[in-house]
């Protein structure tokens, strides 16, 4: 349909008002993160621009930096000493270590499982999907206490391992479903074809169907990432010295306030990684959203 | 082995009976080693402890010596018999249904105005994803920043537009609560609805459309009729995904109101957390959380069988 | 802003303002900046010549304000310590300044002994949760519990008796340790479970009066010292300062959480009442348990709106921001508002708590309440008897207990001590003026404490009531969500479900 000039001007300028509204709060977040606490918590008024901006918050939580050092530097005189509870530099590694190495153990049960769900026939197949897909339904809270008991008796509780397991069996149902359908896409006389050649199933399985579901692994790998690097109820109960990200951020909040300033910078630094990911990957992210119902 | 094969096959014959070096489950063209794993890992870390759930909610503990008593009764009877119960199914069933009205609203209506191949859009498009990456644990702390009845950027705009009274903040009011929380889940969740609705706008053929403005069709006749039933598939689907999430929400409940004030935002999920974390009568506990289970899993069959969603 | 400011800019005042009145030499100085963690490393250290190296101490304002431990403890230290060199005890804590401080010269520790210490930082429903989680499994994975006093009954059969264990090691027991020097009132209420130790107390948030003078001498109104007298002054104080924006008083009324119900306690205390009658029955609903919620609804109709979503952290933050002028509350809050960048530096003032017509005796409360005048939220550090460290742990419990590190800590902090030689001590006494990590109140918190300390009943449930069943239904009450306004029956609802599980935990 045609629009008139008038039309796409209009259009124009409700969309960026749109997008807009949606990136107040993280603007508003980032520019929480570079204020000193007076002026996140003055009663008199909105504070927009009109305060002194410090790179205090950053520096402690990003460089580990005891407040001490930058009081010195920079000729304040707040200051909190020592070892700064507040560095999250491990907190960032550990929550990448985490992410990745679920999303990498999850791709690799799921590749195989989802390849023989779409290619084979059997009379269960039905009743199997249905069952993946109902482990989504599970409050996580259900299965806190067994899985922290299993865990200490496997020597897994407290470790990164530990972690990537939880994170891959809630992420399995959704990677299975959506690779089933990116393979679903790929037409079974490929796999006659090779077939006929000679191929074996595992050959053809290796050397010619995966390679042609890569965009699709692709999305599956970007919403597992999201998933594991956002999760919050298991990580805090499954771990004591390990604390990934979402953890640590609630930790800021302290018997005398919470330090908010600290829970910004860390929040904004946060959604980071998950958004160059997202960047990377966009057309196939769709794809995993709706579980590959959508031909694109 | 390859070249076995091909003898074997490059003769349209049926093939000779091999003796097979592995039972037949075992090949690769059984699905049992290709599922063996995963349901392994399933079986191992996600039957068993739901089984083991169960089991401990048909005891009952004793908070003074600590010991479960096998009591198969006691929690499923407290459970309907309790009204935090009764109310948090409400509030949960309210939450849901309301955030998905609105997600779904906002994001059709969002994609429809991003859909767009104009210069700029695609950026528009992927600064709209951004509410999807950060964690939820901090989404709650943001909005809880800013819903702050004394020093909330939000509260306070309300204030100054005279569209919210100052002794009413927003969170800690059991009338305005709620809508406190969906706020933080519809930023956050709305981008979602908008990347699948967008993908299934531009998924759409161009033909039926074409024909339609030949046949003198107006905009909004061509929506209803033609792109609304295109994209319900899609529409039916999102919206068993995004259901079952909201159902199982926590991390916002618990970092904005801790399921207050009073009960007012109190859900199945925030409630089972409290008996565990709190009154530490686990349980119970379990048997809230897998009453939860129950409820998703028949609704969410009703919801398949209702609109015959395919996956 | 949190205590943790004070430290570290008194410490460095003190020495910049030395280096300014040419004091100390510019070597000196930067030898000082450099233990306050700043910038020099140990090697620098050294290469300014710093003799007596690092033995007494890496980290901040220690130089300035330590003596290090008594030559005894040190060697005991060292040599006993030692031998378990190389294991790793955790604990998990809640962020009081004791804690969070403990965790800053943790260093003093492990270098002569090479015990390596874990501190695990939460917020207090966290630590709750993640305790019972140990202990339900007896998973082990802390050797140390941080302990609120209400939850002491319900981990009392997890905890190791700290006196029985010092007598029955004596290979492991630090000389001159001083059991007698700690607070009674504190070991009693905090420590003691039926009469025998648990743990160690560790910290002592108190209920206290805080006022403004500034404000109080401005509307001309007298300190409060009656439950009365504070309403009728948080009322004309919020009307008269409508403009202003200023509140009389402020509460940590967030339903739900464990701080209305601390707050809830002391009033129904300060009328007259108490939690459980000596018959082991709530009686929040009885004449004066009424009297005293009717109060606190009256009071939070002065209170910044916001008070229903603050807890302790939010009611800090409306005395720091200068939105309110009078406060019952925790005496932990009072170093905080003397921070250098505060807006309210030197205006607070620290008073005895209110005072009450009839307190009921605890001979006719239940489960070993003391109603009194002063709220207290302290809290003790204890042994895991699942713990697979015991004697590492055990270490570190008795030097972070002792004389001269909590002395330290106070002085660090500015937080009420547990032993009565931190409390007369000179250094903490020197800093009793205005400014970071003040300790002019603790005068006034040794008095509650040996006056007016108030405890809530210890039985097993108790932590599950005082942080769900109480403050949910007074949440409700106050928000309005139920209820309509009306104390009795809210109070009649929450002594049906109290009263019905006490009875089937058999307790009655």
């Amino acid at each position: 349909m045609q629009e008139s000039f008038l039309q796409k001007r209009l259009r124009d300028v409700a969309a960026v008002l749109v997008v807009s509204l949606f990136m107040f709060p993280l603007f508003w977040w980032a520019l929480t993160s570079f204020k000193p606490t007076s002026a996140i918590f003055d009663k008199d008024g909105i504070v927009w621009f009109n305060f002194k901006p410090t790179l205090v918050n950053y520096a402690v939580t990003m460089l580990g930096k005891s407040r001490a050092e930058l009081a010195i530097d920079s000729g304040n005189t707040f200051g909190v000493g020592g070892a700064s509870s507040y560095d999250s530099r491990q907190t960032i590694i550990d929550s990448l270590i985490v992410a990745v190495g679920s999303t990498a153990f999850t791709l690799l049960l799921a590749v195989f499982a989802a390849y023989a769900l779409s290619r084979m026939r059997f009379r269960w197949r039905q009743a199997y999907l249905n069952w993946i897909l109902s482990q989504r339904f599970m409050p996580p809270i259900a299965i806190i206490v067994p899985v922290v008991f299993m865990f200490h008796y496997l020597s897994l509780g407290d470790t990164r391992l530990g972690l990537v397991i939880v994170d891959t069996l809630i992420n399995l149902p959704i990677a299975v479903l959506l690779m089933k359908s990116f393979y679903d896409d790929v037409p079974v006389d490929v796999d006659e074809a090779a077939m006929i050649d000679g191929a074996t199933r595992l050959q053809i399985f290796w050397c010619v169907v995966l390679p042609m579901v890569k965009g699709g692994a692709a999305a599956t790998a970007v919403l597992c990432f999201i998933f594991s690097w956002t999760e919050f109820l298991l990580s805090l109960f499954l771990t004591n010295s390990i604390r990934t990200l979402p953890v640590k951020i609630t930790t800021f909040v302290t018997s005398t306030g919470s330090e908010w300033g600290f829970i910004a910078a860390l929040g904004t630094t946060a959604v980071i990684p998950s958004f160059i990911f997202i960047l990377l990957v966009q057309k196939q992210l769709v794809r995993g959203l709706t579980l590959g119902s959508l031909k694109e | 082995m390859v070249s076995q094969h091909l003898r074997a096959l490059a003769v349209d014959a049926p093939a000779p009976r091999r003796r097979r070096a592995w039972p037949q489950f075992l090949t690769s063209e059984h699905p049992f080693p290709w599922l063996a794993p995963i349901t392994a890992v399933i079986v191992a870390f996600g039957v068993y402890p739901l089984l083991y759930a169960l089991w401990l909610s048909f005891f009952k503990r004793n908070p003074v010596t600590r010991i479960n008593v096998f009591y198969p009764t006691w929690n499923w009877g407290k459970l309907l018999t309790d009204d935090r119960v009764w109310g948090a199914i409400g509030h949960t069933y309210l939450y849901t249904i309301i955030a998905l009205v609105i997600e779904l609203g906002l994001g059709l209506a969002i994609a429809l105005l991003l859909d767009s191949d104009r210069k700029g859009y695609g950026l528009l498009r992927a600064l709209m994803t951004l509410p999807l990456v950060v964690p939820p644990a901090v989404t709650g702390m943001m909005f809880l920043l800013m819903l702050d009845g004394s020093f909330g950027v939000l509260s306070m705009g309300l204030v100054s537009l005279g569209l919210w009274s100052p002794a009413h903040p927003i969170l800690a009011s059991s009338g305005s609560a709620l809508a406190g929380v969906l706020l933080a889940d519809i930023w956050q969740w709305t981008p979602f609805m908008v990347l699948i609705m967008l993908a299934g706008l531009r998924a759409l053929p161009k033909e039926p459309f074409e024909a339609a403005a030949i046949d003198g069709a107006t905009a909004t006749q061509a929506f209803i009729r033609l792109t609304l039933p295109m994209l319900s598939k899609i529409i039916a689907i999102a919206v068993l995904i995004r259901g079952v999430d909201l159902f199982r929400i926590y991390d916002y409940v618990k970092v904005m109101t801790d399921s207050g004030p009073g009960t007012a935002t109190e859900t199945l999920t925030s409630y089972a957390g409290t008996i565990y974390f709190k009154n530490a009568d686990f349980p119970y506990a379990s048997t809230i959380s897998l009453f939860t289970l129950f409820l998703v899993i028949v609704t969410s069959s009703i919801f398949i069988k209702l609109f015959k969603v395919q996956f | 802003m949190s205590f943790k400011k004070f430290d570290q800019q008194t410490f460095i005042i003190d020495t910049a303002n030395a280096y300014t009145n040419r004091q100390i030499s510019k070597r000196d100085f930067l030898r000082k900046m450099g233990t306050a963690g700043i910038g020099f490393s140990a090697f620098g250290l050294g290469m300014l010549g710093n003799p007596r190296g690092l033995r007494q101490g890496s980290m901040l304002g220690t130089q300035a304000y330590a003596e290090g431990l008594p030559d005894d403890q040190a060697k005991w230290l060292k040599e006993v310590g030692s031998k378990f060199k190389g294991a790793k005890i955790r604990y998990s804590t809640e962020a009081t300044p004791p804690s969070v401080v403990l965790n800053q010269i943790k260093k003093e520790f492990t270098d002569p002994t090479g015990i390596e210490v874990e501190v695990e930082i939460v917020p207090l429903e966290q630590v709750l949760a993640k305790a019972t989680q140990d202990v339900q499994g007896q998973l082990g994975s802390y050797d140390l519990y941080y302990l609120d006093q209400s939850w002491i009954s319900q981990f009392q059969p997890d905890c190791i008796d700290p006196v029985a264990y010092y007598k029955d090691k004596p290979e492991l027991a630090m000389p001159n340790f001083d059991w007698d020097d700690f607070s009674k009132p504190l070991v009693d209420n905090i420590a003691k479970v039926d009469g025998k130790w648990m743990g160690i107390p560790f910290d002592i948030p108190i209920f206290t009066l805080m006022y403004r003078k500034d404000i109080l001498e401005k509307h001309k109104i007298a300190v409060p010292t009656t439950y009365e007298e504070f309403l009728a002054a948080a009322k004309l104080i919020t009307e008269a300062e409508k403009a202003s924006g200023v509140f009389g008083t402020g509460l940590q009324a967030k339903s739900g959480h464990y701080s209305l119900e601390c707050d809830w306690s002391q009033a129904v205390w300060g009328h007259g009442g108490s939690i459980f009658n000596k018959d082991k029955k709530f009686s929040g609903n009885d004449p004066q348990g009424i009297a005293g919620l009717k109060w606190y609804q009256e009071l939070l109709k002065y209170a910044p709106p916001n008070s229903t979503a603050s807890t302790w952290d939010g009611q800090f933050e409306m005395m720091h921001s200068g939105q309110v002028a009078l406060v019952q509350s925790w005496d932990e809050f009072f170093p905080g508002l003397d921070a250098d960048d505060s807006k309210v530096r030197g205006l607070w003032e620290p008073a005895k708590p209110l005072t009450a017509k009839v307190l009921r005796p605890a001979s006719e409360a239940g489960f070993d309440e003391q109603p009194n005048l002063g709220h207290q939220g302290g809290s003790c550090i204890s042994l895991s008897k699942y713990s697979k460290n015991r004697e590492a742990a055990w270490i570190f419990m008795q030097w972070g207990c002792c004389k001269e590190i909590m002395t330290r800590c106070t002085l660090i902090g500015g937080f009420a001590p547990m032993r009565n030689s931190s409390f007369a001590d000179p250094r903490v006494k020197a800093k009793a003026k205005v400014g970071a990590g003040t300790t002019r109140h603790l005068d006034t918190v040794k008095w509650i404490i040996d006056n007016a300390m108030a405890t809530e009943p210890h039985m097993p449930l108790w932590a599950g009531f005082s942080t769900n069943e109480i403050p949910t239904e007074l949440g409700k009450l106050l928000t309005g969500q139920e209820y309509n306004g009306d104390p009795k029956k809210c109070m009649d609802v929450l002594a049906a479900q109290i009263d019905a599980k006490v009875k089937d935990a058999g307790l009655l």
